[in-house]
């Protein structure tokens, strides 16, 4: 199992370097950061541009090829991603951010998850009757709103808590306040920041796996082998608990894996509407800032993310389907 | 007696059914399960389906009853009846009593008591009847514990492995732990008996068991049932379409027609005189692969009426050759067919069917076609199909990025037969056997292939071009196993069958004429042309899928399995156009089928096929009445006769395991460890089979038979030998014992 897991570790690192190599091409011929130098006023002369650009390791002059080697040869030997036209240091801003977006994402992921499957077994057991009915209608619901729309939506319910109370319980917007005074306060603040983002990301986000695990759950409702377990005496109830729901959480699982990297390297909408500088708004501030070297690291780790679900997904099909287990 | 009882107050059945619950009151004292008045109606989007219509019987203890029918007769739906299995929104009425106890009405909850304990069901598919996730030792295991929850973990372990040791699983201890998958078919089954009769039930429900197994696992398959039945002294109701199956282990026959018995009574009494006229039929339908004599198969036009509207009169009139209009006037209630015996049948005509009855005149069978190519000597023939050393290997690869080689599986390992103008040549054996392969490897006819393959008179050596392509396709025509899948939904028939002959480039005038002529000749009318597939029974498509493949006027049509997906009374339908064609259009065929009784019917020359090989080859009667390899024995042994008598006394030879993976085939023989003379056999001789691969050479008369072995005259093993005691001590009484004795036939 160890060895098949670096095997397939190995693949993904191929994967990750030609998906960033391309990436990186992609953004050095087509980003021009010096451009949006000369808007400034007073406009500098294009020599003090090229200089600045120069200094910060971003020499248009150069060919995209020279500048590649430059940017690998800094990674490999220094680990240093390169900076932002703005001078910023990408490996500082980038630690800081992916924190950023772990702790917005995290628990909503983990909600979104627990809180999907449960009702979806729970729906699929009361297939067409009223709690099905509602849960699942619901879950398309979530589907067809935009997530914006359902952020903001979320917000105002939160506002609206704090008119009632009269008093500031929730914070909408940003992670923290400045200035609290470390300890109790500290984690109390933290909390009303936490709370509005996860709730919203986990309303809308579960809907996918309700629908989902209702459906596999149901197609196996009938199967032969429940049928089978049901004749050794198990009730109808007991025979899809124990044998349709495990059969039934192998498409999900596989899902599941794939999910969670496009929530972490996607939640650009989120960040922005909630105020948490992340990754995923990141990615987009760097294109229209014409940063090559932010750009290009906001993809390799969404990359990354992407690999490690995939293996989490092989994994966690392994765990339930004794079928594709390896010899 | 039930606290439900039948609510269709306006059925004209009523009154039978009441008299029939009175009876209940009766049942004998001892009888295990006593079904009473038994009806199952089912809600579809097009009204009430009554599935199943009035089902009594009364099962004795170790006695086994056959219900045979065909699709949609209501034999599975009792089965799940009174295993209290149907979706909740069924409605069942009538009573079910287990050992006196009634078992209708009970909660899912409450039934859960008696499923799996007294009351235990084999499904019909194994593949899909055993959850994939979980361990066959956990699967057997839960069953113990469902019912004998103090029982602790060691003894549940150790009566697994009994459990499997009984229906035959080698090293049980081992595997226990292993997953569904890693079984064939056949182990499946097995595992699914053993999870049956793990709590020693008093009755087991076997539906279809055999259905999806090839011919030898089949016969593995019911000696185990059988086995099993003599372990746990069990009832058995043994469902089942095929009559052969059931004639040698049942002690009553019931026989269903539109969800309603029209006959039930001894083993005996339904095979030997059936006084039913649909039984009649059944009973004439099935070929028969221990009968030399040619004789056409009785074919029952129509189809079962559709459920949905409660029949005004007997639900087969429409199909019965002998309806009258008194027929049409209230349907015929089970009656005994005389006075003093338990045989019953719904028809009022029953008393004018005695034994002497030939089935082939009630039925009015088609007389056996003359082909003028009958009295051509074969050699002075023209060959139609020649295929000489034809071999398809394929390497087993493995890892991701460089392959590596580590085996070749041989599916067709150097198979060489003609076919002659106006003949049927057939290809039997197990699945894996390479017969489809085979198939595959002439309709690819490419210059590429290892072996050379001439059609007419066109070699795939030649075959370069497209045109030579063409030109063998006009040759040779295909006839595919699903006649729903073979067929494009969106199609009408009309365009199914105006495909080949607008690729043929023949003009639209003479297409429409061809058309109408193919639907005439298939035996349609040709005013349905321009239905879609879905609107045609399953029979009418295979016929369209003949037609398709007769466009071209093809020389050689090649059936791949052409009836096996068709109900027996379907089925000699077919099969008797079949015949029928060869005879007038001068055709020859390539039939490739598991069912040997069937090939046996319309064959001229047949050969068996073992794993890539031929092992044996010649005139299907030559080969059929004295087979001497052993696998071409075995495999004739395995076919279940639908006569009784036969079936009790005859000696079968029940092959060990399954068919090998062809990676394990042995150096020697391919055969050699499945077989019983080799089992048998002194070690020096055994070492010849293992090292020496034996040639298939004629026998030592002129006759047309070649066969692979060195030691055909050889004995079989004993283990591998069973005959099932003649039961002619144990007085057929016994099994109805509410019945007079009955008189000998």
């Amino acid at each position: 199992m160890l060895k098949y897991l670096a095997k397939r570790g190995i693949t993904y690192v191929v994967m990750i370097f030609l998906t960033t190599s391309a990436g990186y091409f992609l953004a050095v011929s087509s980003l021009k950061p010096a451009l949006l130098e000369q808007e400034r006023i007073p406009r500098p002369t294009p020599e003090q541009v090229a200089n600045s650009m120069r200094l910060k390791g971003l020499d248009p002059d150069l060919s995209p090829w020279q500048r590649y080697v430059d940017w690998l040869t800094a990674i490999v030997t220094r680990w240093d991603w390169g900076r932002s036209p703005n001078g910023a240091y990408i490996n500082a801003e980038f630690g800081d951010r992916v924190w950023i977006s772990t702790r917005l994402f995290l628990a909503s992921i983990i909600l979104t998850l627990v809180i999907g499957v449960a009702l979806g077994v729970y729906s699929a057991a009361r297939q067409y009757k009223f709690q099905d009915r509602v849960i699942t209608s619901y879950s398309y619901l979530a589907y067809i709103v935009p997530a914006p729309i359902a952020y903001f939506l979320v917000q105002l319910g939160a506002i609206s808590i704090n008119e009632t109370v009269g008093d500031r319980i929730f914070f909408v917007t940003g992670i923290s306040t400045p200035g609290v005074a470390p300890g109790w306060p500290q984690f109390v603040d933290l909390l009303a920041h936490y709370v509005v983002p996860t709730v919203a990301i986990t309303l809308v986000g579960w809907g996918a796996y309700q629908i989902a695990q209702r459906q596999y759950l149901l197609d196996n409702v009938n199967a032969d082998f429940v049928r089978t377990a049901r004749a050794k005496g198990l009730s109808r109830n007991r025979a899809i608990a124990r044998h349709a729901l495990r059969v039934s959480f192998i498409p999900v699982a596989q899902s599941i894996a794939f999910t969670v990297p496009a929530i972490f390297a996607g939640g650009f909408f989120a960040e922005k509407i909630f105020a948490w500088p992340g990754v995923g708004s990141w990615s987009i501030d760097a294109i229209s800032l014409q940063d090559v070297n932010a750009a290009t690291a906001t993809l390799a780790y969404g990359s990354v993310i992407f690999a490690i679900g995939a293996i989490l997904a092989d994994f966690a099909t392994t765990l339930v389907d004794p079928r594709v287990r390896v010899q | 007696m039930s606290s439900k009882t039948t609510t269709g107050a306006t059925e004209p059945a009523r009154a039978g059914v009441e008299r029939l619950h009175a009876a209940g009151l009766h049942a004998p004292a001892d009888a295990v399960l006593s079904v009473r008045g038994l009806n199952v109606r089912f809600n579809s989007e097009n009204g009430v389906v009554h599935a199943v219509r009035g089902v009594d019987f009364d099962l004795l203890p170790g006695k086994t009853l056959g219900i045979v029918g065909e699709s949609g007769s209501g034999k599975s739906v009792t089965s799940l009846a009174i295993m209290g299995l149907l979706p909740p929104t069924a409605q069942v009425s009538g009573s079910v009593r287990l050992k006196g106890r009634e078992l209708l009405g009970l909660s899912d909850k409450d039934m859960c008591a008696f499923r799996g304990n007294d009351l235990a069901m084999v499904f019909q598919d194994p593949l899909s009847s055993l959850t994939p996730v979980f361990t066959v030792g956990t699967q057997i295991i839960e069953a113990l514990t469902i019912h004998h929850p103090a029982m602790s973990r060691k003894a549940k372990e150790a009566r697994a492995v009994e459990l499997l040791a009984m229906v035959g699983i080698p090293s049980p201890r081992e595997r226990l732990k292993a997953f569904p998958h890693e079984f064939s078919g056949g182990m499946r089954q097995r595992v699914m008996i053993a999870i049956a009769i793990a709590n020693n039930p008093r009755v087991l429900i076997a539906d279809e068991p055999t259905t999806a197994l090839d011919v030898t696992i089949q016969a593995q398959v019911l000696e185990v049932l059988h086995t099993a039945q003599e372990e746990t002294g069990a009832a058995v109701v043994m469902i089942t379409h095929d009559l052969g199956v059931v004639a040698g282990m049942a002690d009553d026959i019931m026989v269903m027609y539109a969800g309603k018995p029209v006959e039930t009574g001894a083993v005996d009494d339904i095979y030997y005189s059936p006084r039913m006229p649909y039984t009649l039929g059944l009973l004439g339908a099935v070929p028969r692969v221990d009968v030399t004599e040619k004789t056409s198969l009785v074919p029952i036009e129509g189809m079962p009426p559709n459920l949905l509207t409660p029949p005004t009169g007997c639900s087969f009139a429409p199909r019965c050759p002998l309806a009258s209009d008194a027929c049409l006037d209230g349907e015929p209630d089970l009656e005994p067919v005389g006075a003093g015996t338990l045989h019953r049948a719904a028809c009022i005509k029953s008393g004018s069917l005695g034994g002497s009855v030939d089935v082939h005149d009630v039925f009015a069978a088609p007389p056996v076609p003359v082909s003028r190519f009958d009295t051509v000597p074969r050699e002075e023939r023209r060959t139609v199909l020649q295929l000489k050393e034809v071999r398809k290997h394929f390497s087993l690869t493995r890892g991701a990025l460089i392959k590596r080689k580590i085996g070749t599986v041989k599916a067709v390992d150097g198979v060489s037969f003609d076919i002659r103008e106006g003949e049927c040549f057939s290809i039997v054996g197990e699945s894996g056997s390479g017969k489809t392969t085979t198939l595959l490897e002439i309709m690819e006819f490419h210059p590429g292939q290892d072996g050379e393959v001439v059609i007419g008179s066109l070699s795939n050596k030649q075959a370069a071009d497209a045109k030579t392509k063409a030109g063998m396709r006009r040759e040779l025509q295909m006839v595919f196993q699903d006649p729903t899948g073979a067929l494009d939904p969106r199609f009408t028939v009309y365009e199914v069958l105006a495909e080949p002959l607008e690729n043929a480039g023949m003009g639209r005038e003479a297409i429409r004429k061809r058309i109408m002529e193919l639907m005439k000749l298939v035996g349609l009318q040709p005013d349905h042309v321009n239905r879609f597939p879905n609107q045609f029974s399953g029979g009418q498509r295979q016929r369209i899928g003949i037609a398709r493949a007769l466009a071209v006027n093809p020389k050689l049509v090649v059936l791949d399995e052409p009836v096996s997906a068709l109900d027996v009374s379907v089925q000699a339908g077919v099969i008797n156009l079949l015949d029928h064609l060869r005879a007038d259009l001068g055709l020859s065929y390539l039939l490739v089928a598991h069912d040997l009784s069937v090939v046996r019917h319309i064959s001229n020359r047949v050969a068996v096929m073992y794993l890539g090989k031929i092992v044996e080859i010649g005139a299907v009667d030559r080969v059929f009445d004295n087979p001497r390899h052993p696998y071409t024995r075995a495999l004739l042994s395995a076919i279940p006769v639908p006569d009784p008598q036969l079936e009790r006394t005859r000696e079968r030879i029940i092959l060990q395991g399954d068919l090998p993976s062809p990676l394990q085939a042995p150096k020697g023989c391919n055969f050699a460890t499945r077989c019983p003379v080799f089992a048998a056999l002194p070690p020096a001789k055994q070492e010849k089979c293992l090292t020496l691969e034996p040639p298939l050479e004629a026998a030592a008369s002129t006759a047309d038979q070649r066969f692979a072995c060195f030691f055909p005259d050889g004995e079989l093993d004993e283990d591998m030998l069973v005959v099932h005691e003649t039961r002619s001590t144990i007085p057929p009484e016994i099994s109805r014992p509410q019945a007079p004795p009955l008189a000998p036939q």
